[in-house]
């Protein structure tokens, strides 16, 4: 008896040490999720785990160092196994050689299934998908305003184009003193306003491949904002702070009337001043004269230095897919990136409240997400050439056509291909 | 005299550690960044896992032509100015506050907090100060010194967003200065101070004649530390202009840090090599101090 009892315990042990060794364990890093979305990722996790016996999830939120972290991880020898980026920095990821391609790890036909073609283009480079295409945002989804200075202003609706955004910013400021809202300048690491030429119809590249945002179009828009900054219509800080965060912060201080983005930002607004949340109003945004619209993307990536990549690409492939999309939409109001969240009903109920009715006006047009331009090789150096050319015109060191035409020859002659 | 072997064992054998310490994260790693100054080492290359490629000079000639560089070294070099201040500054005061006076203790803490205050509390801050509608404004405007109208935006005016950053470094560093040359105000022996009221110096003549002679030694290590804490700033720049506006906080180390650590297009070879210039430029101005500063025993033996 005894005998057999020390076999038995042998033999679990044995299948134990087995099993352990049987599980693979795959690093998963998130960008500025926790600790606010805690329950939401750990109960997928969990859900993943459990489908999946044989592989264990180690999650790490990063926030500001993701990028640097990254890097260093490779450098020592532990890269994680799946990791999320947004759609500029796994474009330069993958044109440095970073990252495995989504589509060596997935069929084709997979992705093109439960992806919008728009997602997927979003992180093709050099004709491979390099991502799967995580939650998503829309810069011109909708527009928020703060009726009590709408009314001061004596606007009575909300802008439908640019060039009425841009008559009401002088209305709003010069009746109100507040600011009409904050245009994405110059956003840190990142060419913003790249996105309004895109907005107009007006090129960012030429037919090959080479930068073409100096004509004289380009510059008479770049000129209009110029002319709004110079006449104080927008704060000042929009030149060294991001403009979507500096809008939120403004808004709920009644500094700013409106705000045109992602919904996101009412779930602050809700946290910082409630009663202006109640009273917000919630409409689409307007639009440019492309009538198109712009907008982000999350992705989850595979690392080339994974040493997992097919439990990897299955842990990002299950994060997400259309349920767990659609699960994140109903913590959160952004917008799912899969197909089949065009036909969900989640986006179709109505509410007055505002997060609620964003989600419903912006939910099911993830197929419209496109930041406008891609990255070019060498983006950081690019970006901020672009960057330091759209200050100089607004500090008025150069005209518009002549910072749009500096940045146009410096990028030609250090994009690499 | 013969030092036996045993005694010279024993000597390595303690220093061992600190020796191997100092090999592992100071030499080595100063080494191998010179030598990455030389070479191509770019975020491509490293992600494919080839290893720096030797190219000479290249780095350098990129550097020399490169006008964000000279505006980068050209800011960090203006940004010495802060150095002579900082230091007058901190001695003036350490010489205040080293008297046993009620509530000198409580002042000693109070200059030494802003040393332990983080950077980006210490921009929330000073983002306060300096806003168009901030506390600095505010102030010109109670003293009738300026009107709402005419407010400056400091840290988005390029004349004056340079000067409002080393505000900030001066903040930070008073305390840590103030606290070393308190240090070394106490090692004066109170005879001399004693000796030279006996002969009739007036307060004035006592600090010149007397304290600042013997805080020589103090004075060049607080000003060697600060004149390469001032080349080496970046934390302050980056939280509160980001480098701008039109790049006139961008400093040197600002450069360093983009090229090295800021995105997947990162360049080990060029950083390194910016990092080689302002260690170059960091030692002239050392050798520099060490002339102004030298003590008269040293001069002696020169």
């Amino acid at each position: 008896m005894k005998r057999t009892l020390t076999a038995l315990t042998l033999a679990l042990g044995l299948s134990a040490v087995t099993s352990a060794q049987a599980q693979t364990t795959v690093t998963f890093w998130t960008w500025y999720l926790s600790p606010k979305f805690d329950g939401y990722i750990k109960d997928t996790i969990a859900a993943f785990e459990k489908a999946n016996p044989d592989i264990k999830v180690n999650w790490a939120d990063k926030q500001d160092s993701m990028v640097q972290d990254f890097i260093s991880s490779v450098n020592l020898g532990n890269a994680p196994d799946v990791v999320n980026l947004n759609i500029d920095e796994t474009q330069k990821a993958a044109q440095n050689g970073f990252l495995r391609a989504a589509s060596d790890l997935t069929s084709a036909a997979t992705l093109k299934a439960t992806f919008y073609p728009q997602s997927l283009a979003n992180f093709t480079s050099g004709g491979k998908v390099y991502a799967y295409p995580w939650y998503g945002w829309l810069n011109e989804g909708v527009l928020l305003y703060n009726p009590d200075l709408f009314k001061k202003a004596g606007l009575t609706r909300a802008p439908r184009t640019t060039s009425e955004l841009i008559a009401d910013a002088k209305i709003v400021k010069d009746k109100t003193g507040a600011y009409a809202w904050v245009p994405a300048l110059k956003d840190p690491n990142t060419a913003s306003f790249l996105g309004y030429f895109y907005a107009e119809g007006l090129p960012i590249y030429a037919a090959d491949g080479k930068a073409a945002f100096d004509s004289p179009a380009h510059a008479a828009l770049l000129g209009q904002f110029v002319d709004l900054y110079k006449g104080g219509y927008v704060p000042e800080d929009a030149v060294r702070r991001e403009a979507f965060q500096l809008a939120t912060e403004l808004y709920a201080q009644n500094r700013v009337a409106m705000i045109i983005g992602g919904p996101q930002a009412l779930t602050r607004i809700k946290d910082t001043n409630p009663n202006l949340y109640a009273s917000t109003v919630v409409t689409g945004a307007p639009l440019g004269k492309a009538n198109v619209q712009t907008g982000g993307s999350m992705a989850l990536v595979v690392p080339t230095a994974s040493k997992n990549p097919a439990a990897a690409a299955k842990l990002a492939a299950y994060f997400t897919n259309n349920a767990n999309q659609l699960a994140f939409a109903k913590v959160v109001p952004v917008v799912p990136t899969t197909v089949g969240a065009q036909s969900s009903t989640q986006f179709k109920t109505t509410s007055s409240d505002p997060v609620a009715k964003a989600t419903a006006l912006v939910g099911a047009s993830g197929r419209y997400i496109n930041p406008g331009y891609k990255a070019p090789g060498n983006s950081d150096d690019l970006y901020k050439n672009f960057n330091d050319n759209i200050e100089a015109a607004l500090l008025g060191k150069k005209t518009p056509q002549q910072a749009l035409t500096d940045s146009v020859t410096y990028w030609n002659a250090n994009m690499k291909k | 005299m013969r030092i036996p072997w045993r005694q010279t064992l024993m000597s390595y054998t303690f220093l061992a550690p600190a020796l191997i310490l100092l090999a592992v994260f100071t030499f080595y790693p100063l080494v191998y960044g010179a030598y990455l100054g030389f070479t191509e080492y770019t975020g491509a290359r490293f992600a494919q896992g080839l290893g720096p490629k030797f190219t000479g000079l290249d780095n350098f000639r990129t550097l020399a032509g490169d006008p964000l560089f000279h505006t980068a070294i050209w800011n960090s070099v203006r940004y010495l100015l802060v150095v002579p201040v900082l230091q007058l500054a901190s001695l003036a005061v350490a010489v205040l506050v080293n008297k046993e006076l009620p509530g000198m203790t409580w002042f000693r803490a109070a200059y030494y907090v802003p040393v332990v205050t983080s950077v980006s509390l210490a921009a929330v801050m000073f983002e306060w100060v300096f806003n168009r509608e901030g506390v600095l404004n505010w102030v010109l405007t109670s003293l009738h010194l300026t009107t709402p109208q005419k407010a400056i935006g400091w840290l988005n005016s390029e004349t004056w967003a340079f000067f409002a950053v080393m505000l900030v470094t001066f903040w930070r560093g008073f305390g840590y200065y103030m606290v070393l040359y308190l240090a070394g105000l106490q090692t004066i022996p109170q005879e001399l101070e004693e000796a030279a009221v006996l002969d009739g110096a007036s307060p004035w003549q006592r600090f010149w004649r007397v304290t600042v002679p013997l805080m020589r030694p103090t004075i060049l290590l607080c000003t060697l530390l600060s004149t390469i804490a001032a080349l080496r700033v970046l934390e302050e720049v980056l939280v509160l202009t980001n480098g701008g506006p039109l790049n006139s906080t961008y400093t040197a180390l600002m450069y360093v840090y983009a090229k090295a650590f800021q995105g997947f297009d990162f360049n080990y070879g060029l950083a390194s090599a910016a990092g080689l210039v302002i260690a170059v430029v960091a030692l002239l101005i050392s050798a520099v101090n060490f002339r102004l500063f030298r003590t008269d025993d040293a001069a002696e033996g020169s």
